[in-house]
């Protein structure tokens, strides 16, 4: 793929309040965490100390912590705090790099690559999360399976289709050549026996797409 | 009544499973720390006596010499009066019996791996964090569809000695290069068991607090 493009990173239920994730989107490794407040962030993965991850870290109230040596930054992305100098006034140069990043359709996106300008997501109807899954196989295989659904329609990185258990709407990310993750989502009011017939569809897809690598 | 002894390695996962288990279960245990690494103490003439195995952990408690980690697991629960982890209801019994075996038989990848990565023992690394990789999505499939259910643990809506056996070969995979990204309910079933009352970590485990 190439351009700028909104690209979804998890599910919004998954990243609670004061939580963060990793995850790997088109070979970036990035972090989504959510503020205690409830708001989400997207940034490299990378602490500029060291370079250790920041989704191994620790949200502070709006604050992410590095795991390694403790290093905080601010909503904003910028070094607060470092606990072996406590006395120091932080400069204001120490940055984790940040994306573009927004919520809606029950998934949280961000604009790729790193300081793209990728202009304003529609707002996409409301829906409930039922999972996301990752399957070991290439983009165009699993994009291929999810066009064979009836009226399926694959729109930027977001796929919807009729399936036997009613509309879906699925977020497609790309982690790396041969991994995808697909969150998917449903409308409102779905059963527990619905959501759970959603996951046995889903759970077959990704069996049914890494045998085909297999073969 | 003394409390029973654990031969014990901070570094060790399944030592770390039993010190986890009484800690959430109220078990008092004395500890005597072994020189697994580098001192080899656990291949010792005195502990091959003990368990000709030469693995740790060890369970020594009234007559009872326990080498088997499940057995210590649960042998340690089983001390509690409350039963807090191994609840009386037949049907979460049989679940925690099935991942209990589970564990024991598709999870012992996951710490050879680790052992692999961290002291440099022989071994395919690759190959063994694969198959880790794919005992975990089928954790996590199962987690998964236990949330839709209301269900926040492997047996049921409690906690129980299935979770805490389990945990660790989550919470440590990274320690062999398995990253979390694809278990987001694996991910949250973890949070929820790093609340139980007791909880302890070990090195590799990050304590948040
Ligand atoms: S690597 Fe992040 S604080 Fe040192």
């Amino acid at each position: 793929m190439t351009g700028t493009q909104w690209v979804p990173l998890a599910l919004a239920r998954d990243i609670t309040p004061g939580t963060s994730a990793g995850t790997v989107a088109e070979g970036a490794e990035i972090v989504v965490w959510r503020d205690t407040d409830g708001r989400a962030h997207v940034w490299e993965d990378r602490c500029p100390h060291r370079g250790m991850k920041m989704s191994f870290g620790f949200v502070r109230g709006d604050h992410i912590a590095c795991l390694y040596h403790g290093w905080e930054f601010d909503e904003g992305g910028t070094c607060r705090k470092i606990p072996a100098h406590p006395e120091l006034e932080v400069p204001g140069s120490i940055c984790v790099a940040r994306y573009g990043c927004t919520e809606t359709g029950a998934m949280i996106w961000a604009a790729l690559p790193l300081g793209a300008e990728a202009g304003e997501l529609p707002a996409l109807p409301d829906a409930v999360p039922v999972r996301s899954i990752t399957i070991e196989a290439g983009l165009i295989s699993v994009a291929n399976m999810l066009l064979n659904e009836e009226n399926a329609v694959i729109e930027g990185a977001l796929a919807t289709l009729d399936s036997a258990h009613g509309p879906l709407a699925i977020g497609v990310q790309p982690i790396r050549p041969g991994a995808v993750t697909l969150h998917i989502a449903t409308r409102p009011g779905a059963s527990t026996e619905t959501l759970l017939a959603i996951c046995d569809w889903a759970e077959t897809l990704r069996r049914t797409a890494e045998k085909e690598i297999a073969a | 009544m003394s409390a029973p002894l654990l031969h014990n390695y901070d570094l060790d996962e399944d030592c770390y499973r039993a010190r986890l288990v009484a800690a959430c279960s109220g078990v008092a245990l004395d500890l005597r720390n072994v020189d697994m690494f580098p001192g080899a103490e656990h291949r010792s003439d005195a502990y091959l006596r003990l368990n000709p195995l030469g693995t740790l952990p060890i369970l020594q408690d009234e007559m009872l010499v326990l080498t088997q980690p499940e057995a210590i697991l649960r042998r340690i629960a089983a001390l509690d009066p409350e039963r807090r982890l191994m609840p009386e209801d037949s049907i979460i019994a049989a679940r925690i019996d099935d991942w209990l075996a589970f564990w024991a038989q598709h999870l012992a990848p996951a710490k050879a791996a680790r052992e692999i990565a961290l002291m440099a023992t022989p071994g395919d690394l690759a190959a063994l964090s694969a198959r880790t990789a794919r005992m975990l999505r089928v954790m996590e499939d199962h987690m998964t569809h236990q949330t839709i259910r209301g269900l926040g643990f492997f047996a049921g809506p409690e906690l129980t000695l299935a979770d805490l056996a389990l945990f660790p070969a989550f919470a440590l995979s990274r320690d062999h290069g398995l990253d979390h990204d694809a278990f987001p309910a694996l991910r949250l079933w973890a949070r929820r068991v790093r609340l139980t009352p007791g909880f302890i970590t070990m090195p590799g485990i990050p304590d948040y607090h």
